[in-house]
């Protein structure tokens, strides 16, 4: 369980750029949800996320993962429960090192690390096995160069180093919105896959209202810093995106006027 | 062309600067961390050393001491970048101009004889071989062991963890690797192997002096590229290979250069000798890329 209380977080505070980001947000996670979060440019979504991993420290509130407080801790210090996919396919993974190497980085996350070889035998097995998953001929090529593969397989790849080990809360930051239409819809199957098979908590922020609402247990739409509405269960079940921005304005008295959000 | 003496000579320098290589690749390459403390930590070797020795240490612990104090310098560095936040470079020009004044405090004067003393070499002077080619092969073997147990540790999970951290920090940090502490892991590591190279180099020309470092990092550099263009450093052993025979390239193509008669270079040339070799080591891959490049057009 991840759990989230009153965050708020102001960016170039007493300069003329001042930009609240967080004012006041707050979010509990229930242990193996999948939440979608849906929001437009600069309702502080990436901001959200970069808080729970640590990316950036909160001004004030408080963050609990699994009954610890991790308000004030670096993100390497959260990683152990905090895994996480960025937007950029090029930013999960390291393109000059090769497949098995970038796993190795992986399976390690948040534990101590040693002198020992790090590409270990007894890890190979697992590592041919969940990349043959991908049906992308990858378990062949564990000796390749990361920056050998494309932008969805680089992408399928940093899915697979985050669920290599457990966590309390998978972090996933529209990490389609790089990829063309059919990647994004194989990389989008797989990460349903993923955490259906493996039971996972997860966290996708996205910017398109339909994918918000085809995956995941429950959506939460942010405005401003701040959480709008929050639905799950029945009353999520056949929601249509026009019932979405239905739903917004009568929250807060105004339309959406962020084409991207209704055209994604 | 070149007399054996003047050979040898070349490649013992060329070993002692494969040491500095070594450590300006973990600075520059594996951590994207531009490190001029070299320019201080590699005298700062020497002064500790040839201290130690005129002192009456054992040469080898003396050595080991140098590490230690080159490792000290480029923590230094690492911290004032990592917790004051000082852009690298600059911290790192700080601890080599904080340098020469220690160096100075620590020999007490500008420099220390060591003809007399007992130095790392001397055991191995009783072997059958040439005077100049025993220091030839001492440091070939210290070379070559630094070589494996760098290439091990780049290959260990710690290792690999610095190499994340070099290439992608936010992805390194989403991993658990605190960033800052691999960094100044990496530079210390790597200035104890410039520390390492100032000691032999002391011991092998017989004198610590403490403006023997000015230009160190250029040398050390220019090895660096060099052997990449000699050697395409596609895996870490390669990288590593790249350093050391781009050190002894380097060092045999100035000594071809200040020993042929015909070119009529003399020995205060060698600074611009330096900087042309450097400049021609990192415009020559480019052009041989262009030059294939017209090629295969003009035959397609």
């Amino acid at each position: 369980m991840i759990s989230a209380t009153d965050l708020k977080l102001t960016f170039g505070k007493g300069t003329p750029l001042e930009n609240p980001a967080l004012q006041g947000m707050s979010l509990t996670v229930n242990q193996g949800e999948f939440v979608t979060v849906i929001g437009s440019n600069g309702a502080g979504k990436s901001t959200f996320l970069n808080a729970l991993a640590g990316e950036v420290l909160v001004d004030s509130g408080k963050i609990v993962v699994d009954n610890q407080d991790v308000t004030r801790l670096p993100t390497h210090k959260r990683a152990n429960s905090v895994a996480r996919v960025f937007q950029d396919p090029l930013a999960g993974t390291c393109e000059n090192l090769s497949i098995e190497e970038n796993l190795a980085l992986a399976i390690k996350r948040g534990q101590r690390r040693g002198l020992t070889s790090a590409v270990k035998k007894q890890y190979m097995e697992k590592f041919s096995d969940s990349l043959s998953s991908l049906n992308l001929g990858l378990e062949n090529r564990l000796g390749d160069k990361m920056g050998l593969l494309s932008g969805g397989q680089r992408q399928a790849v940093s899915l697979l180093m985050a669920s290599l080990t457990p966590s309390s809360i998978l972090l996933l930051d529209e990490h389609t919105a790089a990829l063309d239409p059919k990647t994004a819809r194989f990389v989008l199957e797989l990460t349903e896959h993923i955490i259906a098979s493996q039971r996972l908590t997860a966290l996708m922020v996205t910017h398109s209202m339909k994918q918000a609402l085809e995956v995941g247990s429950r959506t939460v739409m942010l405005h401003q810093g701040e959480v709008v509405f929050d639905i799950a269960g029945k009353d999520r079940d056949g929601l249509e995106v026009k019932d979405l921005l239905g739903l917004f304005e009568k929250q807060r008295g105004l339309t959406v006027d962020d084409d991207s959000l209704l055209l994604g | 062309m070149l007399s054996d003496i003047a050979f040898y000579g070349a490649l013992e320098t060329g070993l002692i600067y494969g040491l500095v290589a070594f450590g300006i690749y973990i600075s520059f390459r594996v951590l994207d961390f531009p490190d001029l403390t070299v320019d201080g930590s590699f005298p700062l070797g020497a002064a500790v050393a040839a201290v130690l020795i005129i002192g009456g240490w054992d040469p080898w612990l003396a050595t080991g001491m140098a590490i230690l104090a080159g490792m000290a310098a480029g923590a230094v560095t690492a911290l004032l970048n990592v917790k004051l936040n000082i852009l690298n470079l600059l911290a790192s020009i700080l601890t080599m101009i904080a340098l020469y004044s220690v160096n100075l405090r620590i020999m007490g004067r500008p420099n220390i004889a060591l003809l007399t003393e007992e130095t790392v070499l001397t055991p191995w002077y009783e072997l059958d071989l040439a005077f100049h080619q025993v220091p030839v092969l001492l440091f070939a073997i210290v070379a070559l062991l630094v070589l494996v147990l760098l290439w091990r540790f780049m290959k260990s999970e710690t290792g690999l963890a610095m190499r994340a951290t070099g290439a992608n920090p936010r992805m390194a940090r989403a991993q658990g690797i605190a960033t800052g502490g691999m960094i100044v892991l990496g530079v210390a590591l790597s200035n104890g192997l410039v520390g390492l190279a100032g000691a032999l180099f002391a011991q092998s020309q017989g004198a610590a002096d403490v403006t023997m470092g000015v230009g160190v990092i250029v040398i050390g550099l220019a090895s660096l590229i060099g052997g990449e263009a000699v050697l395409t450093p596609s895996t870490v052993v390669r990288a590593l290979f790249a350093c050391l025979i781009g050190a002894i390239v380097y060092r045999l193509a100035i000594a071809l250069a200040l020993n042929a008669d015909f070119i009529g270079l003399k020995a205060q040339d060698l600074n611009l000798v330096t900087a042309v070799l450097v400049t021609l080591a990192i415009v020559l891959p480019g052009v041989r890329t262009k030059l294939t490049h017209r090629f295969s057009r003009k035959q397609a």
